[in-house]
């Protein structure tokens, strides 16, 4: 449900991070918050309960700057991951342009990754959206950690359980260090703008 | 690997889903190493380790009880109560009246009723909203805490006959009936309108199977359609999947059964959830007669909600 204002040269877009819960979503709007200052357009609002756990939302505006002479912003959305928060997952979900989809590479959560992301599908579904359409970026998050020993799934396991079908750019991350938390923000942009230009010629 | 190793990099796993609070895995990990402790016998320091393990057990379970038991909807500073009526409002900014709808059944939606409530009891005031408004009022009322303030409200609104029409609040009161019915209290609104052939038609049938007490989970409970721009006919959703809903048309309904077509598309639904009503289209995408059971003779029609 992105805004176009042609006339004034302004795009506001929406990018969910979507997930399990505890995969590093959170972690990655708050890197973009920290290292990206320049972009970011006002304060990072997290709406959080006992344990830090998202409770609504994490949201955080980002100007991504002049494109084609066209000022682009863009809101900045992360979900609760948690099940019990469907409803309120879903409406965060409404309106989105484009998607990054937060896998935790912990092999302890392989089952968790995969439910969240028929969960997604389910919702893009429920509101008429195609999950193999709309724009969409997959995130390996916590690989850190296989240098401490703790198991984590290969990236050719988790492209099987989770990329087989969709063919997303997949992108290895530790959003803690901010590695990779750049690169998957840039491409799902990327893909966002085109997805915009095919539907509304924007950059004419 | 050796036990002891191998007890050594459970701990440690257990210790790093804890720091991540993914808490139930983390006791999962200490659950296996207090086992594989308990069958060797021959370990060094084994009460010391078990003892450590069952406290860190022990310290898990209240962290996870703590979650568990935490509001699932605080109320949230008007700051953030600001934003979500802005982020959640998607209407055409042309469209003022739509747009701050939207915004109120966000606050409700995220729990917030206080907030979603004083919005509403502004919309009311204006002629297009009066309706939608109001029924969304009594369904704070009900997701906040009591059925006995959303009958109060509408007492209320029954004896001050300035702002509704009776129609208005004919369809109000319908709408309440519907949910005490559904809740199986036994209470009869008093209406406005004296005629009763009205009711007989218009009220939803009374469902016999349970419903479910987590209605909240339900997304749509209720419907209202107006087919081929004809009289307003309210009915019960049976269950839900994804965005189609199914409901039943009473078989003595000759005029909703003829006004429901196949292919019919439906500008106007008035879905009631749990938290909010809300407007919607829709497409009638089935209809089938019911030829056996207790619901024989009723017919079972599925409508596709396109824009919830
Ligand atoms: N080691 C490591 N921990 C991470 C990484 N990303 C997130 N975490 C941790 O995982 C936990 C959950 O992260 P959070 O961003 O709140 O997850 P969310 O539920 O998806 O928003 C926190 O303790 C983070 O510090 C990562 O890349 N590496
Ligand atoms: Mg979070």
């Amino acid at each position: 449900m992105a805004i176009l204002n042609l006339k004034n040269r302004e795009i506001e877009c929406k990018i969910v991070y979507y997930g399990p819960g505890r995969s590093g979503k959170t972690t990655n709007l708050e890197h973009i918050f920290k290292a990206f200052q320049k972009h970011v357009k006002g304060e990072m609002v997290s709406i959080d309960t006992e344990g830090d756990r998202t409770l609504f939302f994490d949201f955080l505006p980002f100007g991504v700057g002049k494109i084609k002479g066209c000022d682009v912003r863009v809101q900045l959305y992360t979900v609760p991951g948690q099940v019990q928060y469907s409803s309120t997952r879903k409406l965060v979900l409404k309106g989105v342009d484009g998607l990054v989809f937060v896998a935790d590479s912990l092999e302890v959560r392989r089952k968790k990754n995969m439910i969240s992301l028929k969960d997604l599908q389910q919702n893009l579904k429920d509101y008429g959206t195609n999950i193999f359409e709309v724009p969409l970026v997959l995130q390996f998050n916590k690989r850190d950690l296989a240098e401490q020993g703790i198991p984590l799934m290969s990236t050719e396991d988790m492209e099987r359980d989770l990329n087989r079908q969709l063919k997303a750019p997949i992108f290895s991350a530790s959003a803690v260090s901010g590695d990779g938390v750049g690169q998957t923000l840039t491409e799902c942009l990327k893909l966002t703008l085109q997805s915009l230009q095919r539907q509304f010629n924007w950059a004419e | 690997m050796d036990t002891e190793s191998l007890i050594k990099s459970l701990l440690k796993e257990a210790e790093l889903y804890q720091s991540q609070g993914l808490l139930d895995d983390a006791k999962q990990k200490y659950d296996n190493a207090a086992a594989l402790i308990e069958k060797n016998p021959e370990l060094e320091n084994r009460q010391d380790l078990l003892d450590t393990v069952s406290e860190k057990i022990g310290a898990l379970g209240s962290d996870i009880d703590k979650v568990e038991k935490a509001s699932k909807s605080p109320e949230l500073s008007a700051k953030v109560q600001d934003l979500i009526k802005n982020l959640f409002a998607f209407s055409d900014e042309k469209d003022k009246d739509e747009t701050e709808l939207e915004g109120a059944i966000a606050l409700a939606k995220f729990g917030q009723f206080d907030a979603a409530l004083a919005e509403f009891n502004e919309l009311i005031k204006r002629d297009s909203l009066r309706v939608v408004a109001a029924k969304n009022i009594l369904r704070c009322h009900i997701a906040n805490a009591s059925l006995d303030d959303a009958v109060a409200q509408y007492g209320q609104w029954l004896s001050s006959d300035i702002v509704f029409s009776s129609q208005q609040l004919e369809s109000i009161r319908i709408f309440l009936q519907g949910i005490l019915d559904r809740k199986r209290i036994d209470k009869r609104l008093p209406s406005v309108v004296s005629s009763t052939h009205f009711e007989a038609v218009v009220t939803p049938s009374h469902v016999e199977e349970e419903i479910s007490e987590d209605e909240e989970f339900l997304d749509i409970t209720l419907i209202g359609i107006r087919p081929k721009a004809g009289r307003l006919i309210e009915l019960d959703v049976n269950f839900q999947r994804g965005n189609t809903i199914s409901v039943l048309i009473p078989g003595r309904d000759k005029d909703s059964i003829n006004r429901v077509e196949v292919g019919l598309k439906l500008d106007d639904v008035e879905c009631s959830s749990a938290f909010a009503v809300f407007m919607a289209s829709g497409t009638v995408i089935e209809k089938t007669r019911i030829d056996t059971g207790a619901k024989r003779g009723d017919y079972r029609v599925e409508i596709k909600i396109e824009s919830a």
